[in-house]
C-alpha cells in the first residue's frame, strides 16, 4: 500500500463491464519529507468504494489486494490495479535523527 | 490504473493466438506511478472501442490481463474506460506540487479545473 492525497475525479460512463460500480479518483503519491508528507510526482487512478473525497489522504493498495477492496459476493470480478482502502485520520512520523513523533490529524 | 490519451492503433496479422480479435491502442499517460523504466507510450488492449483523442482509463499487470478473460494472454495493460471528465482541485497542483500534469501542454482533454468547497457548484455546471 502506499499513502497518497486525493486530488481529482474520473467520470466515465463507458467502461468495462467489470470495471461497473465503482467511482475513479485521481491520487497523487506522497513520499516523507521531514515531518511532512510531500508528493512524489506519480498520480495514480484509483477505484474507490469507500467515498473518498478530494484532499483527503487515503491509502491505495496494489495489485490482487486491490481487488481485495471490491471482494464483497456482488463486486468479486472488478478489475483494478489499484483501489482506495483507507481514509486516513492521522497519521505520525519520526523525524530523522530527532527521535521526535510528530502527530497529524487531518 | 494510469490516465491518458489515446493517440493511436496498431494492426497485426501475425500475432499470439491468445491476442486474436483484441484491438490494439497505442496511448500516451499524461502521468505514471512506479515506472520500470520511462516510457512515452504504451500498447493496450482495447475492448470499450476508444476513439483517437480521447482520454482513457489504462489497467496495468495482471488485472490488466485477465480482460481477456484468461491469464495467458500476454498483456500488460488494458484499456479499461473513456474519459467523459476529469477533474483535478486546483490547490491540488499549486506550489509545484503535481507538475506534471501539465508537462508540455499535455494535459487531458477532458481536463475541468475545481476549487475545494466549490465542487457541488461546478459540477452543476
Amino acid at each position: 500500500m502506499i499513502l497518497g492525497r486525493v486530488i481529482g475525479e474520473v467520470w466515465a460512463t463507458q467502461k468495462h463491464e467489470r470495471l461497473e460500480g465503482a467511482k475513479a479518483m485521481l491520487v497523487a503519491r506522497l513520499r516523507r519529507d521531514g515531518i511532512r508528507l510531500v508528493p512524489t510526482g506519480e498520480v495514480v487512478v484509483a477505484l474507490d468504494n469507500i467515498g473518498a473525497q478530494t484532499g483527503h489522504i487515503v491509502t491505495v493498495s496494489w495489485g490482487s489486494g486491490a481487488r481485495a477492496v471490491f471482494s464483497s459476493p456482488d463486486n468479486r470480478d472488478v478489475l483494478a490495479d489499484a483501489a482506495i482502502s483507507r481514509i486516513v485520520d492521522g497519521y505520525s512520523v519520526d523525524e530523522a535523527g530527532a527521535g521526535i513523533d510528530v502527530e497529524h490529524t487531518e | 490504473m494510469i490516465l491518458g490519451r489515446m493517440i493511436g492503433t496498431v494492426w497485426a496479422t501475425r500475432k499470439n493466438p491468445n491476442l486474436a480479435r483484441l484491438k490494439l491502442a497505442i496511448v500516451r499517460p499524461y502521468f505514471w506511478y512506479n515506472p520500470s523504466h520511462d516510457v512515452e507510450h504504451i500498447v493496450a488492449v482495447d475492448q470499450v472501442g476508444a476513439d483517437l483523442g480521447q482520454d482513457v482509463v489504462v489497467c496495468l499487470g495482471q488485472p490488466g490481463r485477465w480482460v481477456a478473460g484468461t491469464s495467458a494472454a500476454p498483456i500488460e495493460a488494458s484499456v479499461m474506460a473513456i474519459v467523459d471528465r476529469t477533474e483535478i482541485a486546483e490547490e491540488s497542483v499549486q506550489d509545484e506540487q503535481v507538475p506534471f500534469v501539465i508537462r508540455d501542454g499535455f494535459k487531458p482533454e477532458t481536463l475541468v479545473w475545481t476549487h475545494r468547497g466549490s465542487q457541488a457548484e461546478d459540477r452543476k455546471a
